[in-house]
C-alpha cells in the first residue's frame, strides 16, 4: 500500500482515520518542534501543533495536491503561529538563564553561556515574520522559495525579511558583544 | 570583535539556535493522544455534495418521492384550474356581450357618411 504523505491525504479525505493517525505520527513531532521555536513556548506549541492536524483532517476533502504535503502543512502551522502571537505577546521562558558552573573553565563557559542567551533572547524579540523566516531558513535550511511559499509572499519580500531580521539582531546584540572583547 | 566575526558569529549562532530541538517524546504524545479522540466532521466542498449527502444517509426513499410527486401533481392541477379565482355564472360572459358589444353594433354611426341606422 502506498504511504506516501500525498496517498494519506486520499484516504484521509474519504474519513480514513487510521491514515490520519499514521499521517500525524509522521509529522507531528517536526510541526511541534517549528511552533516551539516560532513561539517560544511549550504548551502554545503543543496546541497549534494540534490544531494544524486537525486542519489536515478537516480539510482533506478539499486539498488539492498543488504543493508538496509537507509545505502545505508547513504554511498551516506557520499561520497558526502568527495568529497565536498576534494574540498574546510572547513569553519568554529561557530567559532566567543557568546557574553558574564553579569547576575551571566555567567563568568562559558562563561567558558563552551568556551570549547564547542574549542571542536566543534578541531572536525572540523580533518581529514575528523576521522571526519565522530566519527560523525556516537557518534552522531548516529552507531556500527562500520555498519560505516564500510558506509565508505566502514573493522571494524578494522574504530576503528583505532576512535582511531586516539580521539588522534588528546586530542592533540587538552590537553593543553588548562589543563590549565583552 | 570585527564586523565580518560578528557576522559569521551571528550566523552560526542563529543557525545553532533555531535548529529543530530534540523531539520531546512526552510532548508529542500528548498531542498524539489528544489527536486520537473522536474527530470533528470534515469540510466537504460544494462540488462534492451528493457524495455527503450520500454519506449522511440522505439519499431520498421511494415513498417519499411518490410523495413528493404527488404533491407536485395536486399544486399543478391547482394552478391549471385556478381554484383561487372568484367562481362567476357560466353565462355572465355571453350576457356582457349581448348587453353592450351588441348594441354598439347596432347603433353605432357608419365610419364615412355618419348615417346613423
Amino acid at each position: 500500500m502506498d504511504d506516501s504523505d500525498e496517498a494519506l491525504m486520499v484516504r484521509i479525505a474519504r474519513g480514513d482515520e487510521r491514515a490520519f493517525r499514521t499521517l500525524s505520527a509522521r509529522h507531528v513531532p517536526a510541526m511541534l518542534g517549528l511552533a516551539r521555536r516560532i513561539l517560544g513556548n511549550a504548551a502554545d506549541a503543543e496546541d497549534v501543533a494540534q490544531e494544524a492536524m486537525l486542519r489536515v483532517w478537516t480539510h482533506a476533502p478539499r486539498w488539492q495536491p498543488l504543493a508538496a504535503f509537507r509545505t502545505w502543512l508547513t504554511r498551516v502551522t506557520v499561520n497558526l503561529c502568527l495568529d497565536r502571537k498576534r494574540r498574546a505577546p510572547w513569553v519568554a521562558l529561557e530567559a532566567a538563564g543557568e546557574i553558574v558552573d564553579p569547576a575551571p573553565g566555567a567563568g568562559e563557559k558562563a561567558e558563552h553561556d551568556e551570549r547564547e542567551r542574549l542571542v536566543q533572547a534578541a531572536i525572540a524579540e523580533l518581529p514575528a515574520r523576521q522571526r519565522t523566516a530566519i527560523v525556516l531558513t537557518y534552522g531548516d535550511g529552507m531556500s527562500n522559495a520555498q519560505v516564500a511559499e510558506i509565508l505566502d509572499t514573493s522571494v524578494s519580500a522574504v530576503e528583505t525579511l532576512l535582511v531586516r531580521g539580521k539588522q534588528n539582531l546586530r542592533r540587538a546584540l552590537d553593543s553588548v558583544i562589543d563590549k565583552d572583547e | 570583535m570585527q564586523n565580518d566575526r560578528f557576522d559569521e558569529y551571528l550566523d552560526k549562532t542563529v543557525t545553532r539556535q533555531t535548529k529543530a530541538p530534540p523531539d520531546d517524546d512526552a510532548a508529542i504524545e500528548r498531542v498524539l493522544k489528544r489527536l486520537g479522540g473522536p474527530l470533528p466532521r470534515q469540510k466537504f466542498p460544494w462540488w462534492q455534495l451528493p457524495n455527503v449527502l450520500l454519506d449522511w444517509q440522505f439519499a431520498p426513499a421511494w415513498p417519499r418521492v411518490a410523495v413528493l410527486a404527488g404533491c407536485a401533481a395536486v399544486g399543478f392541477a391547482i394552478g391549471i384550474t385556478g381554484i383561487d379565482r372568484r367562481i362567476e355564472p357560466a353565462d355572465t360572459a355571453f350576457a356582457v356581450a349581448s348587453n353592450s358589444d351588441l348594441g354598439s353594433i347596432v347603433f353605432e354611426p357608419e365610419a364615412l357618411t355618419g348615417a346613423r341606422p
